[in-house]
């Protein structure tokens, strides 16, 4: 394994407008290595797998591939150069056959550019094979189950016969099996020389087929070792960093309210909806925080939009305090004191180029109404107080938030919940990508919402959030909420396991 | 966070981006002023207002459709079609107010058909705003033929489009009030606030709970509105109601002023007082040009350098 | 057999089947609709729009749009009128030329939209107006004004509006009157040939899809986003060229005023032919029989007798019919697409 880097990134360094998601990393993959790369959401590990991969280009740095310099932000030179990754977000053309994603944009053609079917399925069949994978050539890779699309994915880069492969949460989808088929496929990988880069956060998987691993946090590297060197709990310790560790860890001996004050707000029984989730049953109280954890597919975030109105369910029933509640549309859901916080506060949560004082207000503008007339007086005093009682910084109230850090922009996006005191707030991974001292305050602040009685419900794949945040805890595995417990009766290996989906 | 190092120029041209149009109308101004001083006395002045003032009342009606994300091209032959109902209005001997509001309810009625259909349905804008374009003006041609109707003896009517009130043209009086009017809409009610915000991120204005898609179908309401109004404007000032008014390129040049303002055809960044800006520069830039002879081949090539010139610099700006 | 395969898809065998039951109903309902030269009236009046179609298709396929190919229609014509009137250029050349400039000004609107990053509707809303200018300073008929009643003699131009007697060289016309072929429709079946066997069949045309499908997608596979936008406006462009030497041809003489509002009817028979604005489905096919549609919806109405003003209702109708009937499609897609009934649940 020695000799001249595959792939190799040099003091690396990518800023977003304001917002420094990668600082002076260097990084480098030996031929025939498997190297992981973990850290928590938001630690920098996609952006520096999407430099490497060309995918963007950084703001400082370079880029070698096989010992030479190679151009920055051109994914097609970095492809082949043989380099292929397996991003986390599906890059596939939906529209589209297995056979031709594949092979996207790389058709093997005759003269005029004219596609070679017979090449192209020849060499497809033959690359199926050699893996033992199973796929449908001409399916539409739309209608394919997340797990085969995933599969589709894989055998994308493997056609390419690179010589580094970076995998962004390759399983993510799959169950235990496949996982074990793509671990004999990376080792089959290795023994021909190929590097590859395995970015995960499942400790276990690292630990199985990895040889040498990369810790991330807050958008540096802190720490490379060979796996056989390390434990598990100082790899969790050197992603969570001292101050989360050890407030996580007094965490866990601070008092938990489990039923919170004991009265139930949200009754949900048999939730289903076809294809998505199945039965999920549970109870949320006033006064306590509930967790839900899982895989990322295991579809809870499908399951709160239908709590939300912003979906809908077919089958099983809904209680909110008492009532029998059918929503069409969030406006309905708001009305009975319910507020969401979406996983993806760019996309869904926040308007970026409106200002703090806007933002926090959407959710309630009729408050600020005098008639027909909008009354932005009252509008900027509200959001004076909010940005105090948050500390958003700078606590300027017409600054547009795009401008933001991560952590107060989710800030501003939950303070527009809380604005209306709701009775029940519901939040989809409210501290993925915020720094680590952003995170401490959100959970302050949800804390002190649970003490003035709201009842929350927050979904997170952050075991340690969840650990250090939640009063109960449930995990959801493939659509079926599989556990509830209490966390203060509960080990964290145990929701590991659950996660997993090993049987208990 | 300062790199230190790189493009002062990038920094420069991305400050002054939102300022462009102001500084290069100013600039503009002056060349004309310069070449033609009969360009700054104030005949031409309030001139150049009124020639816009039809283009500038239906620009500003319809930047909250392209703020949305939208697009309405059916404004031209709503003009025609309130022009012509008031012109039977007042063959009909009504009064005064009913012609104006049945001419103007053809505009709230047909920008209504468009907001519902584009809203609820959610069709394209551009294939639904198309097809009524040719819908209305069909209807134009029925209810009208394609002869010229004369308004004559209608001193009151007439006022609305050709009457002067010391020594301002009363098109220009009835600019003013509807950029105004819009002006304060934006500013001060919930619908202003609610139209940027669905134009920034329509999904999170959604899930703050808001009725997006009663808000979208009234902008083109709005801009149903304006067009009504610019018809019985025009067809005040010219004595005529033609079923063939507000023809091919109407709709694209309200669209560009719209647009030359900073409005993003995208939706979101936007606003009625920039919209004016646009307004105007478009206005500058044509009075000046026919001051100064410069033949029509060139003004339309300007034009379109011009626009992309514009364009170009503010998508630097973001 | 790709997923966007023309023949297969259930949009495509409704417009095909909507189309014939159009013509099946004009032909029934109107008087000399079925008539030779009714046929030859749709085949020389609508094979240009079709050709028009067909081009406008391609922006659409990659999530653009063209508002200046009436533009450039009317741009091309006036190079033509000038080369072969003013400059007495032989006909062999300015038919390449016409072409060579007609692609030309949709590099330009495919590089306005990928170097400067401007959206695609205003791009190309500035070309209109800058290569109507353009129309307008070139314009022979200005420069000489005694040239505005001479006719294009050329052969070679004259030549395209040509028609074929093909009843009696198949000797067919003894037993039915056969409409005469033109050469315009003929220009246009070929041009089709084409541009569906490159969209189907080699590499540029998966590109097309998975550009217009997934932008993003398409960069980190590599594919040239950039080049695939800027061909997909210079086909347009080359469209929009072979339109108008048909249409000088026809009349022997270019306006300045060529080819205005060409652009609203040539998206709207793409999109009756079953494009989506949103880009990534769709092909040639689609736009060229929705051209058609549209123009024996016309002719026959116009035999009905149904006025000419009822026609731009009744259009405007279609238009809206059809991008209600495409938006069901996209809704039954989607559904179908992101269920995953296969999953463990």
């Amino acid at each position: 394994m020695a000799g001249m880097p595959i792939i190799r990134g040099v003091g690396l360094t990518k800023i977003y407008g304001n917002l420094v998601a990668l600082t002076d990393a260097n990084f480098a993959v030996m031929p025939g290595e498997v190297r992981a790369l973990i850290g928590s959401n938001g630690a920098g590990k996609s952006t520096l797998v999407k430099i490497l991969t060309g995918a963007v280009a950084p703001t400082l740095g370079t880029v070698e591939i096989a010992g030479e310099a190679a151009p920055l932000g051109n994914p097609r030179e970095t492809i082949r150069r043989g380099v292929a990754c397996i991003y986390q977000h599906s890059n596939l053309a939906p529209a589209m056959s297995v056979l031709d994603n594949i092979f996207l944009g790389r058709q093997p053609t005759r003269w005029l550019g004219l596609i070679d079917r017979r090449r192209q399925r020849r060499e497809a069949v033959a690359l199926l094979d050699r893996h033992g994978i199973d796929l449908d050539l001409d399916a539409t890779v739309g209608s394919l189950p997340a797990v085969k699309q995933k599969e589709v994915e894989i055998m994308k880069a493997l056609a390419l016969d690179a010589r580094a492969i970076l995998m962004d949460e390759p399983t993510g989808w799959l169950a235990a099996s496949e996982v074990a088929k793509l671990h004999a496929t990376i080792r089959m990988l290795r023994a021909r020389g190929v590097g590859i880069v395995y970015i995960s956060h499942v400790l276990n998987e690292i630990f199985s087929v990895c040889d040498t691993i990369t810790i991330m946090r807050d958008g540096k590297i802190i720490a490379e070792s060979a796996v056989a060197d390390i434990d598990r709990p100082r790899v969790v310790h050197l992603m969570v960093g001292e101050k989360l560790a050890r407030e996580s860890a007094q965490a866990s001996h601070q008092k938990r309210h489990p039923r919170g004050t004991g009265e139930a707000r949200l009754r949900a029984h048999n939730l289903t909806k076809r294809g998505v989730f199945k039965d999920v049953s549970f109870d949320l109280y006033a006064g306590e925080i509930f967790c839900i954890t899982g895989l990322i597919g295991s579809k809870r975030t499908e399951l709160v939009r239908t709590l939300f109105g912003s979906d809908r369910f077919d089958g099983g029933t809904l209680e909110v305090e008492g009532q029998p509640a059918t929503f069409r549309s969030p406006v309905g859901a708001i009305a009975r004191g319910i507020g969401f916080v979406p996983e993806d506060r760019h996309r869904e949560g926040l308007m970026l180029n409106m200002s703090v004082t806007e933002n926090l207000a959407m959710a309630m503008l009729g408050r600020f109404r005098r008639g027909f007339l909008l009354s932005r007086g009252r509008m900027v005093d509200a959001g004076r107080r909010a940005i105090s009682i948050l500390s958003i910084q700078p606590p300027d109230g017409k600054r547009p938030v795009a401008l933001l850090s991560g952590g107060n922009q989710q800030k501003v996006l939950v303070g527009k919940w809380l604005n209306r005191a709701p009775r029940i707030l519901i939040l989809d991974e409210p501290t993925v990508g915020i720094d680590v001292g952003a995170k401490a305050e959100i959970y302050a602040i949800l804390r002190r919402e649970r003490e003035l009685g709201a009842a929350m419900l927050v979904v997170s794949s952050d075991l340690e959030e969840v650990m250090t945040l939640a009063d109960r805890i449930g995990v959801m595995v493939a659509g079926r909420l599989a556990a509830i417990h209490d966390a203060d009766t509960t080990q964290m290996d145990e929701i590991v396991r659950e996660i997993g989906g090993v049987a208990a | 966070m300062s790199l230190g190092s790189t493009t002062t120029l990038t920094d420069v041209s991305r400050r002054l981006a939102p300022h462009a149009l102001p500084i290069t109308l100013l600039a503009i101004v002056i060349a004309f002023a310069v070449a033609q001083p009969a360009f700054l006395t104030p005949d031409n002045l309030i001139g150049i207002v009124r020639q816009v003032a039809l283009i500038g009342i239906m620009a500003t009606c319809t930047t909250f459709v392209i703020m949305t994300g939208g697009v309405d091209l059916s404004v031209g032959p709503v003009l025609a079609l309130a022009g012509l109902v008031s012109f039977y209005c007042l063959q009909a001997d009504l009064p005064l107010a009913i012609v104006v509001l049945a001419g103007l309810s053809v505009g709230l009625l047909v920008g209504l058909a468009n907001g519902a259909v584009i809203a609820f349905l959610q069709l394209p804008p551009i294939i639904v705003t198309l097809a009524s374009l040719s819908m209305v003006r069909g209807s134009a041609l029925i209810v009208g033929g394609p002869e010229q109707h004369l308004i004559r003896d209608e001193p009151a009517y007439t006022f609305i489009g050709a009457g002067n009130l010391f020594g301002v043209p009363s098109p220009v009086y009835l600019f003013a009030l509807v950029a105004l009017v819009m002006i304060f809409i934006q500013r001060s009610t919930p619908l202003g606030l609610l139209v940027t915000a669905i134009g920034d991120n329509e999904r999170a204005a959604d899930l703050s709970g808001h009725r997006t898609r009663v808000t979208k179908t009234m902008v083109y309401a709005i801009s149903g509105l304006g067009a009504a109004l610019a018809g019985i404007i025009q067809s005040s000032q010219v004595h005529t109601a033609l079923a063939t008014y507000g023809p091919f390129g109407t709709e694209l040049d309200v669209i560009a002023a719209v647009v030359l303002g900073g409005t993003s055809i995208m939706g979101g960044n936007g606003s009625v007082a920039r919209t004016l800006l646009g307004v105007f520069f478009l206005g500058v830039l044509n009075n000046g040009m026919n001051i100064l002879d410069v033949p029509i081949d060139i003004q339309l090539i300007a034009k379109g350098v011009i626009i992309v010139v514009a364009l170009a610099m503010a998508a630097r700006g973001t | 057999m790709a997923q966007n395969a023309v023949i297969f898809r259930p949009a495509t065998i409704a417009l095909i089947l909507f189309f014939v039951a159009t013509v099946a109903f004009f032909c029934v309902s109107a008087p000399r609709f079925a008539t030779a030269a009714n046929m030859e009236n749709l085949l020389s009046g609508y094979s240009f729009v079709a050709i028009l179609a067909m081009g406008q298709a391609f922006p659409i396929l990659v999530r653009g749009i063209d508002l200046s190919i009436g533009a450039v229609v009317g741009f091309v014509g006036m190079v033509v009128f000038d080369l072969t009137l003013i400059f007495h250029v032989p006909g062999y050349m300015i038919l390449p030329l016409a072409l060579l400039v007609g692609t030309l000004a949709g590099v330009v609107n495919g590089a306005l939209i990928v170097f400067l990053k401007l959206q695609p509707f205003i791009a190309t809303l500035a070309t209109l107006a800058a290569y109507r200018g353009l129309t307008y300073s070139i314009s022979g008929r200005q420069l000489r004004p005694d040239l505005t009643t001479t006719a294009i003699t050329d052969p070679w131009i004259v030549g395209i509006e040509t028609y074929f007697d093909i009843g009696s060289w198949l000797g067919i016309s003894k037993l039915l009157p056969m409409p005469w072929l033109p050469l315009s429709f003929v220009i246009m079946l070929a041009l089709f040939a084409v541009l569906q066997t490159l969209v189907m069949t080699t590499r540029f045309g998966r590109d097309l899809y998975t550009v217009g499908g997934n932008y993003e997608a398409a960069r980190l596979a590599g594919i040239n986003a950039a080049r695939v936008i800027i061909c997909a406006y210079a086909i347009a462009g080359f469209c929009a060229a072979v339109t108008a030497l048909i249409m000088v041809a026809r009349f022997t003489t270019s306006t300045e005023a060529l080819g205005t509002g060409m652009e609203l009817t040539a998206i709207a028979a793409a999109v009756i032919g079953g494009m989506s604005l949103a880009g990534g489905i769709g092909s040639p096919f689609g736009p060229a029989v929705g051209a058609f549609l549209l123009g024996a919806v016309l002719l026959g109405l116009t035999l009905l007798g149904v006025g000419q003003f009822v026609q731009q209702i009744i259009t405007g109708a279609i238009l809206l019919a059809a991008v209600g009937y495409d938006r069901m499609l996209v809704l039954r897609r989607q559904r179908r697409l992101t269920a995953n009934p296969a999953d463990a649940v």
